[in-house]
């Protein structure tokens, strides 16, 4: 009698999930292994700005609980790291020097937020916003009413931005090209959406007028805590700088398995790197295009999701091609307000 | 398939020492295979000797063992294009991160005392005359060597001053020019004779035809100087467009003109095109330069470029960015004749090259446009060769042909480095500079007068702990961005401070230390593949023999009475020294092997 094929996935968020949930469901008598590198499970990262509004506890942020995973015969492995991958030997090697076989590798291991390489070393000075722990921190810095300096300005972070203005706080967007990511936003209607920022309660800095972002330092003793400096000389000062630059896959430990790598794993439609063993699925994953004739991302959870499905149908043996399911344009409200589809999660 | 091979036997010399010298084909296969960072360096460095001699606190030792191998180690601690750490064991899967080799060689260079004596061994003179053409790396490091062996040497130099690619390639914020200086100097100072600002071959006053009639050899080693054009379609197919539009410049003229104080601007929005270090120094100069926006296009991707992921990370620190997957298919100028940007075409990775770089596969119908304001092309150098006056046979690629000699088809005349090969890197062209040096001296003096030889020294106990596995890979310190791009010449890498550089070399896993079962005093309690972190130790049938005499593949014993030997697997071997300090009966025995050249008896 064969093995069982043992599946991995790696990674735990909605694409990882709903391609585990499908997997089992497909190959009931398969193993299924989920590693994260996360010490919670599977929790609703949309949701992370209600910490702001004083939600600490953890477990009002979980999905799925422990039974959900036992239930499923879903072995989830926590805090655990893959460090690289030999795609070869189908063989995943791990941080305490584990080595794990698979026969299908399904990585879904989302994107890491985005730094650009010249502000790296002022992330001491700054509150990411990419965990529930980072979130808890930035939301213990924050004074009652204080002021927040988003830099970039993504949709992750505008969302956060509302939130922080319903309750009360100062909001500073530094604008600069990542304002907006992931959506595209022509030169043209960009002064329309600026606009709007500033209508729905925003303080707008442009970067570029100021010569760039040049560093985030402390703040002098008896002023805000933080010190947004531009090449221009000027400053702007604030309690907590958050960066908002989009985000970057995640996908360090797959760097010299012999998959297609350029700033994602290359896929193809049915969503299969180079590897016949290995698929991608999320936030890590560039689809190929026919349309566009490009590899290129697609965002949001229902598209995620979608993603983590298909991945582990293909995985099973179907071979379907990826259709996105998620409008991906930016849209300004009759109100004048802007809204990302990304934001429809509740 | 042959029986397991004994260990060779040490000789005690007479000052205690036991010492081996062996020219063994086990002993060189051992050492090639075992040593994975000496075999990828291309001036077969002995790695871990600089390496366990900074662990102890020898810098100045460290530099010398550099030394030995590569002349400039404080230059290439900086710009060597580090093959042996891809290849180092430390970074094999589920090893870590290889070991930071490079910066510790730079540090052994600048950690050693303000009175380090250099010492070069020199043979007497031999009253030979030997002229090079080209004082760039590969022509440095054969002019030391030659005049180490005796010889007189006389250098040739176009430019005004030596180094080559060194000084006129590489911006001065990767290679300070002071450091420069001093290993240049410490190189020539042998009686080396520079005549600097002389061109040689058509129209100079020394065509090679004179130089051939006035010394005993001639060694070509002129470089790689001559820019690739861009392929192009459409109106640019066969067409330069740096020959017609201010705004487009090749990347190593540029870089040259600059690096000989001419002044150089670069338009608001730069793009630069290619994937290797010329291709980052220009998007970083052009950054000092003051451009706003700086793009680099690669035809592949990050990954399969073959530049250190630390040059990529402190290009992309200074603002730079690489958009990879695309190749350039033509530019767009306005009706200034000033350009507006270039027409790319979308790519997929097709199959692998050598190095591990991929082919490009453009897809039809995939064109778009990126604006940009000036164009620099960085995608490689051929050799220029309408300077020789004398009949000289070239491959297919138009390169100088060598014989195994080094020798051209021209009777006396030598090539080397670059100038052969096509473009490599500094530390390939020192390599063959020095290869060249070796085979001039065999000519002239008609023996090999060194040779290598494996040197086995008995080790009394290990060299390493197990907790130095836990140790992380040392980050080198850098210049803050901001600063860096106020000036052209602030050194970026800062270098290792001696606390982390200590330990750093901590985790050298010191390859060179083969750890060995004498099987006749094995008593088979297995305590050492108890305590061995890894699956080292192995019960072997027997152990193939490579065509060369060298141990091969283990064949483990699958059954207790197949069992042939314990035999501790060198691949696997991370040199922690667990099975040496548990062993009840002392059969298990360390020695140093490495490579060392001796004078011919």
């Amino acid at each position: 009698m064969n093995a069982p094929r043992h599946h991995v996935v790696v990674g735990s968020g909605v694409a990882g999930n709903q391609a585990a949930e499908t997997l089992r469901s497909r190959d009931p008598e398969s193993r299924v292994t989920m590693i994260t590198v996360s010490k919670l499970p599977f929790f609703n990262r949309y949701d992370l700005p209600r910490v702001f509004r004083g939600e600490r506890d953890w477990r009002k942020f979980i999905i799925y609980p422990a039974e959900y995973y036992l239930d499923n015969r879903i072995s989830l492995r926590r805090a655990t790291q893959v460090v690289s991958v030999d795609s070869a030997r189908r063989t995943l090697f791990l941080a305490h020097n584990e080595t794990l076989h698979f026969d299908t590798l399904l990585v879904a291991s989302g994107a890491s937020p985005y730094m650009p390489a010249e502000l790296v070393e002022y992330r001491p000075q700054m509150h990411g916003f990419g965990s529930f722990r980072d979130a808890i921190a930035a939301a213990d810095a924050l004074p009652k009413d204080g002021h927040v300096i988003l830099l970039g300005g993504d949709t992750i972070g505008l969302d956060l931005g509302r939130t922080l203005l319903d309750i009360g706080c100062r909001v500073t967007v530094v604008i600069e090209k990542h304002t907006f990511w992931p959506h595209e936003v022509s030169a043209d209607e960009r002064p329309r959406y600026i606009q709007a920022l500033t209508d729905m309660g925003f303080e707008v800095v442009d970067a570029a007028a100021r010569g760039q972002i040049a560093a985030v330092r402390a703040g002098e003793p008896g002023l805000a805590a933080r010190r947004v400096l531009f090449r221009d000389g000027s400053e702007i000062h604030g309690d907590i700088v958050m960066p908002f630059f989009g985000v970057a896959p995640a996908l360090d430990f797959m760097l010299g398995s012999g998959v297609d790598i350029e700033r994602g794993l290359l896929v193809q439609p049915n969503l299969r790197t180079t590897n016949d063993a290995i698929y991608a699925a999320g936030d890590v994953c560039q689809i190929w295009s026919d349309a566009d004739k490009r590899y290129r991302f697609y965002y949001g959870w229902k598209n995620v999701r979608a993603m983590g499905e298909l991945a582990a149908h293909n995985v099973t043996g179907a071979d379907e091609p990826w259709v996105p399911t998620q409008d991906e344009g930016l849209q300004l409200t009759a109100d004048g307000r802007i809204h990302s589809p990304f934001w429809e999660y509740a | 398939m042959s029986a397991v091979p004994a260990p060779r036997d040490l000789i005690v010399n007479p000052t205690g020492e036991a010492v081996a010298y062996s020219d063994d084909p086990r002993d060189v296969g051992w050492v090639v295979k075992n040593i994975p960072c000496q075999s990828a360096c291309p001036a077969a460095t002995n790695i871990p000797a600089y390496i366990r001699a900074i662990a102890e606190g020898r810098h100045g030792d460290a530099y010398e063992i550099n030394r030995q191998a590569n002349v400039l180690p404080g230059v290439l601690g900086r710009i060597c294009s580090r093959q042996c750490e891809k290849a180092c064991r430390h970074g094999w899967p589920g090893n870590g991160e290889p070991v930071a080799i490079c910066n510790l060689k730079r540090s052994a260079s600048d950690l050693k005392n303000s009175g380090h004596r250099i010492t070069e061994e020199l043979f007497a003179p031999t009253g030979k005359r030997i002229a090079i053409v080209g004082a760039g790396p590969a022509g440095v490091a054969a002019a030391h060597d030659l005049s180490v062996l005796g010889h007189d040497v006389t250098l040739f130099e176009r430019e005004s001053q030596p180094g080559g690619m060194l000084r006129y390639g590489i911006p001065a914020f990767r290679l300070p020019r002071d450091i420069l200086e001093i290993e240049l100097h410490n190189a020539l100072r042998l009686g080396v004779e520079l005549r600097v600002g002389e061109g040689v071959g058509k129209n100079t006053s020394f065509p090679v035809a004179r130089l051939l009639r006035d010394y005993d050899a001639v060694l070509m080693s002129a470089g790689c100087m001559a820019p690739l054009p861009l392929p192009l379609n459409g109106e640019w197919k066969n067409r330069d467009p740096a020959d017609t539009c201010p705004d487009v410049e090749h990347g190593l003229p540029f870089l040259m003109a600059l690096h000989r104080d001419e002044k150089k601007t670069v338009r608001r929005r730069v793009a630069v095109v290619g994937a290797g270090f010329s291709a980052l120094d220009c998007a970083r100069v052009a950054a000092r330069l003051g451009a706003q926006e700086v793009v680099i296009h690669i035809r592949t991707a990050e990954e399969y470029i073959p530049v250190t992921k630390e040059e990529i990370f402190e290009a992309k620190r200074e603002g730079i960015r690489i958009r990879g997957l695309r190749t350039p298919v033509g530019i767009e100028l306005d009706a200034d004749g000033r350009l507006t940007g270039v027409r790319f075409v979308q790519n997929r990775l097709g199959g692998w090259r050598e190095g591990g770089r991929r082919l490009a596969i453009p897809i039809p119908g995939s064109e778009f446009f990126e604006p940009c304001d000036t164009l620099l092309i960085a995608i490689g150098q051929k050799t220029v060769n309408d300077f020789l006056d004398v009949p000289v046979e070239l491959d297919r690629w138009q390169n100088v042909r060598i014989g195994e000699n080094g020798m051209t088809s021209v009777r006396g005349l030598f090539a080397a480095g670059d100038y052969v090969t096509g473009p490599t890197t500094v530390i390939e062209a020192i390599g063959r500079g020095r290869q060249g040096a070796a085979q001039i001296d065999a000519w002239l003096m008609g023996e090999t007068r060194r040779r290598r030889l494996v040197r086995i020294e008995s080790v009394a106990e290990p060299l390493r702990e197990r907790a130095f596995d836990f140790i992380g890979r040392q980050e080198m310190p850098t210049a803050v961005p901001n600063e860096r791009l106020r000036s052209r010449t602030l050194e970026v890498d800062l270098g290792l401070p001696a606390q982390p550089c200590q330990e750093e070399s901590k985790r050298c896993y010191l390859c060179n230390l083969k750890y060995q079962i004498d099987v006749d005093r094995c008593i088979y309690c297995r305590a050492c593949i108890e305590v061995a972190p890894r699956a080292c130790i192995k019960l072997v049938e027997s152990v193939d023999i490579e065509a060369d005499g060298s141990c091969g593949k283990l064949r483990e014993a699958k059954e207790w009475n197949k069992v042939g030997a314990i035999w501790i697997d060198n691949n696997e071997c991370i040199r922690c020294g667990a099975c040496f300090k548990v062993c009840p009966v002392k059969c298990i025995s360390i020695t140093r092997n490495e490579f060392v050249e001796v004078d011919q008896p």
